[in-house]
C-alpha cells in the first residue's frame, strides 16, 4: 500500500519518530510528505498566575519561549526535510498552534490527502508534554484513511 | 490590530449590575439578603453595583454600536469587557456565593472547637473567587471579547499592594521587615541551594537547575518567568517547572489556611509561614486572605515576605545568571550586565508602596499615629463630653477599681469628663473588659472610649478598595491558572520540587512556632 499525499503529525519524539518512518515507507514515487507540527496551546496558559513582573520581563519571557519553540520546530523540520529529499519525495511544513487533534483535523479540511500517519501514545511514565492526540475527536472527524505507528517502546 | 469585539456581552453585564442596584435600594432583595446575612453589604452592593454597571453599559454600548478603529481608545476601551466580567465573577462570589457556603457550613454546626466547616477549609470569597476564576479557565474558556482585559488582573494586585503601604505603622513595617529578611533570607537562598545541590546529585542540565531554583526558592511561577531566558531553560524545563509550582501553589492555598486552623496559628504567624512557605506570590496573598477573610493582618505580615522575596528576586536572577555562565560552555565568555538585570527586574510597584507607607506617616490619610486606621483624639466637642448623670455613676463606683492605673484614669475620667490621654485610654479600656463596674458603668465607660478613638475615614476606604483590589486581582489569576498547564508538572523538576517544597514547607512551619510571637 502506498499514498502519493501524506499528512505525517510528528514533533520528533521517539513515538512521531516511528510515524515518520512508517511514512517515507509508504509514500508512493515522487509522492508528497506534508509535515505538521503542533504547538501544544498549553503554553497560551504558561505565564501561569505570574503578576509581579514588569511588561519588559513578560515580554522577554514570552519571546525567548516563541523563539526556542521556533528552533525546535525548524531543527526537525530540517532533519526530516533531509530525509524525505534524499528518498526523491517532495516535502512540505505546516506548524499550528492548537490542539493536536483539532489542528490535523483543519489541516485535513483545508488540504486533500490521501493518508494521514500518526505515532501511537508514549507508554506511561515516559518524558515528554502532556499534551495527546485526541483519539476520539481525530477518529470521529477524519474522512482519510489513518495510519497509527506503533511505538518502538512496546 | 482593533482590539474591541463586537459582543453584546459587556452591555448585558452592565443592565444586570445596574438591575442589582436597583433592586437592591429597592429592598426588593431583602428576603435574600436577611437568608444570607449580607445586610452590611447592601450600600457596598448598591454603590459599586450602580458605579461599575453604568460604565458597562456606556461603554459595552460603544462595544457594540461604535466605530473602533486602531490606537489607544481601542485599546484600552477593549480591556473593559474582561475587567468588568472579573469584577462581576468576584462581586457574585463575595455577596452571594460565600455567604451562601457561610449560612450552609453554619447550618452544620461548629466541626473543630467554634470554628465551622468553611472557616476550617477557608472557603471565604477570595478562595472561591480564584476557583471560580479557575472554572471559568477550565471548564468555558475565556471568552475573546474578555481575553484582554483579564491581564489586568495583575494591575488590580499590584494596585493593592501599592495601597497596602498605607496601612503599617513604623514599628510594624521594621518588625515585620527584619523577620521577613531573616525568613526570606534564609529559606530563599537554602532552597535555591538546595535545588542546585539536588540537580548536581540527579544529574539534571544546569538550565533546569537554574530555571526550578529560581521557582522554587524565590516567588513561584513569576521567579522562573525572570530567570528562563537568563539560564538559556529549554521548552521542556519551563514547562516542567511552572506546571509543577503551579500544582503546588494551588495545592498549598488550600492546605495551609487548613493546617494554620488545625495548629491555632495567629495573624503573625500564618502570614510569615504563608510568606515563606507558598512558593507561589499570588497564592500566599490567597491563603492569609483565606486565612483571615474579616480582616487584612494577615495579608499585610504575607504580603510583607511577599516584598521580600519580590526585592530577592533580582539578586537570585543576578546569581544564577553568573553561575550558569561558569558552569556552562555554551554561555562561555558570554558577560552579565549587572546593572541591566537589576534594573529590568526591580519591581517598580514597591517603590509606590514605599511612597504610600511614606505620605500615611506624614499623617495625610490619618494622624501619624494611627494604628490600624485608628487613632486617639480628646479634642471633641462638648456635647460629646460625659453628661453629670454618667460622672455620678462613675463616682459612685470608683472605689471598686484596685487597680492604681485604671483608678487614676478614672479619677481624671470623672474631672475631665473625657478621656484624658492614650495611655487613660488603654487603662479604661482594660477596665471595661475586666467588668469590675456595673453593666451600665461599662456603657459609660465604652461611651468615653468611643468619642475619643477615632477610624479614619480614608483608611477605611482603603481597607475596603484594597480587599476588593484582591478579590478582583485573584480571581483575574485563577482565570490564567490553567489545567493545561498545572498537567505538564512532571520529570525531575516534580521530583526535586516536591522534596524542596515540603522541606521549605515544614522546615518555616518549626522555624515559626519556636520563633515567631503574635505581638510587634
Amino acid at each position: 500500500m502506498t499514498a502519493a499525499r501524506i499528512l505525517l503529525a510528528s514533533h520528533g519524539t521517539p513515538g512521531a519518530r516511528a510515524a515518520e518512518q512508517a511514512a517515507l515507507s509508504l509514500c508512493a514515487r515522487e509522492g508528497t510528505i506534508w509535515h505538521l507540527e503542533v504547538v501544544p496551546d498549553f503554553w497560551k496558559g504558561m505565564r501561569g498566575d505570574d503578576w509581579l513582573n514588569n511588561t519588559v520581563t513578560q515580554q522577554r519571557f514570552g519571546d525567548y519561549v516563541e523563539s526556542q519553540l521556533e528552533r525546535e520546530l525548524a531543527e526537525h523540520a530540517a532533519a526530516l526535510s533531509r530525509e524525505v529529499l534524499s528518498l526523491g519525495l517532495a516535502y512540505e511544513n505546516l506548524s499550528i498552534l492548537g490542539k493536536p487533534a483539532d489542528c490535523l483535523l483543519e489541516v485535513v479540511s483545508r488540504e486533500s490527502f490521501d493518508l494521514v500517519v500518526i505515532g501511537s501514545p508514549r507508554p506511561k511514565g515516559t518524558p515528554g508534554y502532556r499534551s495527546r492526540m485526541k483519539m476520539e475527536t481525530l477518529v470521529r472527524g477524519l474522512r482519510v484513511p489513518l495510519f497509527i505507528a506503533p511505538h518502538p517502546d512496546r | 490590530m482593533v482590539y474591541t469585539k463586537k459582543h453584546p456581552a459587556l452591555l448585558i453585564m452592565g443592565v444586570l449590575l445596574v438591575a442589582l442596584a436597583v433592586a437592591t435600594d429597592a429592598g426588593l432583595l431583602d428576603g435574600i439578603v436577611g437568608y444570607l446575612k449580607i445586610g452590611s453589604k447592601t450600600g457596598e452592593m448598591t454603590g459599586m453595583s450602580y458605579l461599575f454597571g453604568i460604565i458597562a453599559v456606556a461603554v459595552g454600548a460603544w462595544h457594540m454600536w461604535g466605530k473602533h478603529e486602531e490606537g489607544n481608545l481601542d485599546y484600552y476601551l477593549s480591556s473593559v469587557g474582561g475587567a468588568i466580567f472579573i469584577l462581576f465573577i468576584a462581586m457574585i462570589v463575595t455577596w452571594f456565593a460565600a455567604p451562601w457556603v457561610a449560612v450552609v457550613s453554619k447550618s452544620m454546626g461548629p466541626v473543630m472547637g467554634a470554628k465551622y466547616l468553611h472557616d476550617v477549609l477557608g472557603l471565604n470569597y477570595v478562595v472561591l473567587g480564584i476557583l471560580a476564576g479557575i472554572i471559568t479557565v477550565n471548564v468555558f474558556k475565556i471568552p475573546g471579547w474578555a481575553e484582554n482585559g483579564v491581564r489586568l488582573s495583575r494591575l488590580g494586585l499590584k494596585t493593592g499592594v501599592i495601597l497596602l503601604g498605607t496601612l503599617y505603622s513604623l514599628a510594624e513595617l521594621a518588625h515585620l521587615g527584619k523577620l521577613s529578611v531573616v525568613m526570606i533570607g534564609f529559606f530563599v537562598l537554602g532552597s535555591v541551594g538546595l535545588v542546585l545541590f539536588l540537580g548536581r546529585r540527579r544529574k539534571i542540565p544546569n538550565s533546569m537547575g537554574g530555571v526550578l531554583s529560581a521557582g522554587m526558592g524565590v516567588c513561584g511561577v513569576s521567579a522562573t518567568v525572570a530567570a528562563a531566558p537568563v539560564v538559556q531553560a529549554k521548552p521542556t524545563e519551563i514547562a516542567y517547572t511552572i506546571g509543577t509550582i503551579l500544582i503546588w501553589g494551588v495545592g498549598c492555598m488550600f492546605l495551609f489556611p487548613v493546617i494554620g486552623h488545625v495548629l491555632d496559628l495567629g495573624h503573625i504567624q500564618f502570614g510569615a509561614w504563608a510568606g515563606t512557605g507558598i512558593l507561589n506570590s499570588a497564592q500566599v496573598a490567597g491563603a492569609a486572605l483565606a486565612y483571615q477573610p474579616d480582616g487584612i493582618e494577615t495579608l499585610k505580615v504575607a504580603e510583607i515576605f511577599n516584598i521580600t522575596r519580590v526585592l530577592f528576586l533580582p539578586l537570585i536572577v543576578l546569581w544564577l545568571a553568573v553561575w550558569y555562565v561558569r558552569r556552562e560552555e555554551t554561555a562561555a565568555g558570554t558577560q552579565v550586565n549587572v546593572g541591566k538585570v537589576v534594573f529590568e527586574k526591580f519591581p517598580l510597584f514597591v517603590l509606590g508602596f514605599i511612597l504610600m507607607f511614606a505620605l500615611s506617616s506624614t499623617g495625610i490619610f490619618a494622624p501619624a499615629q494611627h494604628y490600624k486606621g485608628k487613632y486617639f483624639d480628646n479634642d471633641i466637642a462638648e456635647s460629646k463630653l460625659l453628661t453629670g448623670e454618667d460622672v455620678a455613676l462613675l463616682t459612685s463606683e470608683a472605689a471598686k477599681v484596685q487597680s492604681p492605673a485604671q483608678a487614676g484614669a478614672l479619677a481624671r475620667l470623672i474631672e475631665g469628663r473625657k478621656i484624658a490621654n492614650i495611655d487613660d485610654d488603654a487603662a479604661i479600656r482594660g477596665l471595661t473588659n475586666a467588668k469590675v463596674l456595673s453593666k451600665d458603668a461599662n456603657n459609660v465607660l465604652k461611651k468615653a472610649h468611643k468619642v475619643v478613638y477615632h477610624t479614619a475615614k480614608m483608611i477605611k476606604k482603603f481597607r475596603q478598595w484594597i480587599t476588593w483590589l484582591f478579590a478582583f486581582g485573584l480571581t483575574g489569576l485563577g482565570m490564567q491558572i490553567t489545567g493545561a498547564a498545572m498537567r505538564q508538572a512532571g520529570g525531575q523538576p516534580l521530583v526535586i520540587g516536591g522534596v524542596v517544597g515540603t522541606i521549605k514547607a515544614v522546615l518555616s512551619l518549626i522555624v515559626i512556632l519556636l520563633f515567631v510571637s503574635e505581638t510587634i
